[in-house]
């Protein structure tokens, strides 16, 4: 799959994350992925419609998860992932997914983007609809999101 | 249609009141502080507020909030003098439906305000017809791949957490409202399913979740069309699927109401579990 597809990903999460109060950006090497990817902790799954169809998914330890959701609402102290962390995760997704979809309309590619779904478990295996999975790490200070991207 | 004035100057008032009597809108009230926005609002019940951004001792953004602690669903139009990239930025955090400037045109004001009421129609359009359409379509992927017709044995409304039988497959949607439908099943279930479509074993996992995919995209995208059909205003359109198992995974979609039923299926039970959700208005 073509890496171009992975940079509305980077540039969205270079622009929003210091408005959340991160400072130090940075994005990894884009790895080209064949297998299944297997994750355990948080995933978020965003769909993607338009001029370019597939998916996101935003993986993450639960450590992280409770991180981020903790800096989002304002260092609330998060000790569990509660509905308010959910939330707080899924609007992050959202944004993310948002941003990425303005940055493909720069491209020239109008796309749309669907409501965020979570899911946190053990050994979570996802099988995205295109063999070739573009992987990003997303670094943000002490935090890392890794950010999958497939299209058809 | 029921319409509530909101400004300080009665000639705005007096001009605003005209356009929209002209244009068969129903004016049932009219307010030029918060209390009086309050006091009106509960009395009237509109359907929509037109609102001035400047008001003595309050503002349009705070009468807004205090419209919406009343009832969230009554639309708000801001038709301010003032317009500016921050005021507008703030008015759509307020959740305020559209903001046009003064001097107010009669047309424009038309078009926003029935603009805004057949967005919250087909909003509605859709609440209540999507779940009928998405159960009518995988009884129907059923009944054409597999010959057996399920039947649905439990339907709620599910803003909770839960865990997965085994296998979920999740398929996003997006088009005037975006959304997404969910099918999880034990793999056990996907393993009877899949030979019933396949007619025989399916060789090995990669298989399988090609099928489960392949099922997913059938179900969502005829229930799409099928919407898409009663109401092309909608335009939806579905993400490719994403197929995901692992051990005990909880699935939840924080802000999204969803709904769900049970599918007793000759080959196991199946949850069915779709939601949309309302999205911010359009802005001209």
């Amino acid at each position: 799959m073509d890496i171009k597809y992975a940079n509305p990903f980077i540039e969205s999460f270079t622009t929003i994350m210091p408005q959340l109060g991160y400072s130090q950006i940075e994005s990894g090497n884009v790895s080209e992925k064949e297998q299944e990817l297997v994750h355990t902790g948080v995933n978020i799954i965003v769909g993607i419609v338009g001029g370019a169809k597939g998916n996101v998914v935003y993986s993450m330890s639960l450590e992280t998860a409770k991180k981020i959701a903790s800096t989002m609402m304002m260092g609330m102290p998060v000790e569990e992932l509660d509905e308010m962390s959910k939330s707080a995760l899924s609007e992050l997704a959202n944004m993310l997914t948002a941003g990425a979809a303005t940055a493909f309309y720069n491209m020239g590619i109008k796309v749309d983007i669907s409501t965020p779904t979570l899911l946190h478990g053990e050994n979570i295996s996802i099988k995205m609809s295109s063999n070739q999975v573009l992987c990003v790490q997303l670094l943000a200070d002490d935090i890392a999101i890794e950010t999958n991207v497939a299209f058809e | 249609m029921r319409i509530v004035i909101v400004d300080d100057s009665s000639f705005s008032i007096a001009f605003i009141r005209e356009i929209l009597e002209k244009n068969g809108f129903d004016v049932v009230g009219e307010a030029g502080t918060l209390e009086e926005v309050k006091a009106v609002v509960k009395e009237k019940k509109p359907n929509l507020v037109t609102m001035d951004m400047t008001l003595p001792g309050t503002d349009g953004l705070e009468c807004t909030r205090a419209i919406h602690d009343i009832d969230k669903n009554i639309k708000v139009v801001v038709v301010s003098s003032m317009m500016d990239d921050e005021i507008v930025k703030k008015a759509k955090k307020n959740k305020v439906s559209a903001y046009i400037q003064k001097p107010v045109d009669a047309d424009e004001l038309v078009t926003v305000i029935n603009r805004v009421m057949a967005s919250d129609e087909l909003y509605h359009f859709l609440d209540e017809n999507y779940f009928i359409v998405f159960k009518e379509a995988l009884m129907d992927s059923f009944n054409k791949m597999t010959k057996t017709i399920p039947a649905y044995k439990q339907e709620y409304c599910s803003n909770n957490e839960f865990e997965s039988d085994g296998i979920t497959i999740i398929i996003g949607i997006s088009g005037k409202f975006s959304g997404r439908m969910l099918l999880d099943l034990s793999k056990e279930t996907a393993k009877q399913l899949t030979a019933a479509i396949f007619r025989r074993e399916p060789k090995n996992d990669d298989e399988m979740m090609a099928v489960l995919g392949e099922f997913a995209n059938i179900v969502s995208g005829n229930a799409c069309s099928m919407l898409n059909k009663k109401n092309k205003a909608l335009g939806l359109r579905v993400a490719p699927p994403s197929i995901l198992h692992g051990d005990s995974v909880l699935i939840s979609a924080p802000g999204l109401n969803t709904t769900a039923a049970i599918a007793e299926t000759g080959f196991g039970e199946l949850l069915l579990n779709v939601g949309f959700q309302r999205g911010e208005e359009k802005w001209i």
